[in-house]
């Protein structure tokens, strides 16, 4: 793990991102303040239905201002990109900011040669040349771990696997060498043994330009390899946020410890999958007020939640939201509080 | 390096491939031969007109009133295809006619689809507001009876040639094509890679003419080439009409609508039956390589 700077990079404070249905703005995600340090990666998780995607996308602008309302700070530079225009934020979008899309199938023009593509930032943000990109390009392409780069570069993306389409997007988010790189589930499309690929790959680069990463993903599995810290939502708030050993050995929020019991051990003698009961519920249906994760626990009592439940530090760099994490317990193993 | 790069490119040459884009257009003519020869037709009739009317016929010839050689037949003294009541050369002017029914074809096809391809992609692109506020205009533009209202300006506008056709017949071609690639620019926008462009810092502009314009290129290679097709129609029907260009510019139409007049029409027929069969004949080919271009760009409905 390499050494994690204490400088903050990116501040995220009290953001509030409201998508618009028939008038009325229901928060995606809700009052969530987060800071990303200098070449640290910083997993978000939860379930689908989160808010992780609606966070990532808030950091890189890309929300359509008529039907989606982005409150609070995003600080980046002294900047707030909350408040940017589009012109001011294409001079930050790839050049301080990377964006790496979970299905690079379909965030890869399919009509653009795979060089043209990667060269599309560095035509906006660099005084180099053709040729001096066309270098760049192949520098790129080889940086990901693509063995024939000249070839690649001249080939479209139906003609390229999809690992080496996920490399190609890591090249496109790189090419400006960002300070901060915004992964959205940048694993999920592709199979286990070309994620792990992929995750070195990343791993290995950060380690290279020293930039922070903000990584979405439900997979705990990537959490525990690669992520410095981790921050885990639900329903649009943050519900608890730790270093990453700190989380899996010491969960405390009953979601977490739902989450990480819910991983299939290969070698439990337990044939069933442990499942959370209920779903996340529908934006419009969030209650606005008290815990939202009670309506998945109703086998605790309802005094157990606070009223407007906030983060408590529960430890060095522990955050948890709620007090029902003290008096959570498994449904079938009743009375053990430590399930 | 750059020796090693080349070989490579060589041989993934010779790995296969699913046919793309070309190859697809091709393979598809090459199953439809009416398609390729209606192509290949089109092409050396437009080639020819273009070639004779430019270079090897006199206008001012063709145009000259020699009423002792009034209705000469076909073949008779050095007409082709014989003379009109006015003895002028019908070959002439038939070719005269075609080069200028096509140009503003052409010309029409140019104008209207570069306003509506260019409409059509900011709509589509930006969506809500501009959607709506350039939607109700087409909408209104659609309501309008066309034919009338060039009539009516074809009587104002008091000096009038092909220029000013061109810039009439356009004014009301556009919405269609508008439409139609709003539609798909509207669906296309919201994919992924537009997205991922914006991620990159690349202007709006540059997204929609680089990045969507080529993704909607199947769509408008067709709407076009059908667009061409109806235009020859338009001016043709016009000229016929007597809306058209004045009696003075030969086109396809104005040839056409000598036979207005029944004797023409029931015994000279070397005046209008010549231009007819041309207009059929270009019409009908443009169609053929219109539908085998849109069965190229629909997998379902291939051939090849």
């Amino acid at each position: 793990m390499g050494f994690v700077s204490t400088k903050e990079l990116l501040t995220i404070r009290n953001l509030r991102t409201s998508f618009r249905i028939k008038d009325t703005f229901y928060p995606a995600v809700d009052d969530v303040s987060l800071t990303l340090r200098k070449n640290e990666i910083l997993a978000i998780v939860g379930e689908s239905g989160c808010g992780k995607s609606t966070l990532a996308t808030s950091i890189v602008g890309l929300h359509n201002s008529i039907h989606t309302k982005v409150e609070g700070e995003i600080l980046y530079n002294n900047q707030n990109l909350a408040n940017l225009t589009e012109v001011q934020f294409n001079k930050l979008r790839g050049n301080d900011i990377g964006f790496i899309f979970q299905d690079p199938l379909s965030a890869l023009n399919p009509l653009m040669r795979i060089g043209e593509q990667i060269a599309e930032g560095l035509i906006y943000h660099t005084k180099l040349n053709k040729k001096q990109r066309e270098a760049r390009v192949l520098e790129l392409l080889e940086q990901v771990g693509i063995s024939n780069a000249s070839r690649v570069a001249n080939q479209f993306p139906h003609q390229l696997s999809g690992g080496m389409r996920q490399r190609v997007m890591i090249a496109i988010a790189l090419s400006g060498k960002p300070a901060i790189i915004v992964a959205d589930e940048p694993t999920t499309a592709l199979d286990v043994t070309i994620q792990a690929q992929i995750l070195d790959l990343l791993k290995s680069l950060q380690d290279e330009i020293q930039s922070g990463i903000i990584l979405i993903t439900h997979d705990l599995g990537v959490v525990a390899e690669i992520a410095d810290r981790v921050a885990v939502m639900y329903a649009g708030e943050i519900i608890e946020e730790a270093p990453v050993i700190e989380l899996f050995r010491n969960p405390k929020h009953p979601y977490t410890r739902s989450l990480l019991n819910s991983i299939p051990q290969t070698h439990s003698e337990n044939e069933k999958l442990e499942i959370i009961q209920g779903m996340v519920p529908s934006l419009m249906k969030l209650p606005r007020e008290g815990c939202r994760f009670s309506s998945r626990v109703p086998w605790l009592d309802e005094s157990v939640h606070e009223k407007n439940p906030k983060l408590h530090e529960v430890g060095p760099g522990h955050l948890v939201r709620c007090t029902c994490w003290q008096h959570f317990y498994f449904e079938d193993k009743e009375g053990s509080v430590n399930g | 390096m750059a020796n090693k790069n080349k070989k490579t490119v060589e041989n993934f040459k010779s790995e296969s491939s699913p046919p793309t884009g070309i190859q697809v257009v091709l393979r598809e003519f090459k199953k439809d031969k009416l398609a390729m020869f209606s192509f290949l037709g089109i092409i050396a009739l437009m080639v020819a007109v273009f070639v004779i009317a430019s270079w090897i016929i006199d206008k001012e010839a063709v145009m000259k009133i020699n009423l002792i050689e009034r209705f000469t037949e076909p073949g008779v003294s050095g007409y082709i295809l014989g003379a009109d009541e006015a003895g002028r050369d019908m070959f002439g002017q038939l070719i005269i006619g075609a080069k200028n029914s096509l140009l503003i074809a052409i010309a029409i096809t140019i104008l209207a689809n570069v306003v509506g391809i260019t409409l059509g992609i900011i709509m589509g692109y930006y969506g809500g507001f501009i959607d709506n506020f350039f939607m109700r205009i087409i909408d209104f533009f659609i309501t309008l009876p066309t034919l009338m209202i060039i009539i009516v300006v074809v009587t104002i506008v008091p000096k009038y040639g092909i220029t000013e056709l061109i810039f009439i017949i356009a004014a009301f071609q556009w919405m269609s094509t508008a439409r139609l690639v709003r539609s798909k620019a509207l669906s296309e926008a919201r994919r992924d890679y537009i997205s991922a462009s914006k991620t990159m810092g690349t202007s709006d502009f540059a997204i929609m003419f680089k990045g969507l314009l080529p993704n909607l290129s199947s769509l408008l290679i067709v709407e076009v080439t059908l667009n061409f097709a109806g235009n020859v129609g338009i001016e043709t029907g016009l000229s016929f009409l007597g809306f058209g260009l004045p009696p003075s510019t030969p086109s396809l139409g104005t040839l056409i609508s000598y036979a207005m007049n029944p004797i023409i029409l029931s015994s000279k027929w070397w005046i209008w039956l010549p231009a007819s069969i041309l207009i059929l004949v270009l019409m009908l080919g443009i169609n053929y390589v219109g539908q085998a271009l849109r069965r190229s760009a629909d997998a379902k409905q291939r051939l090849g």
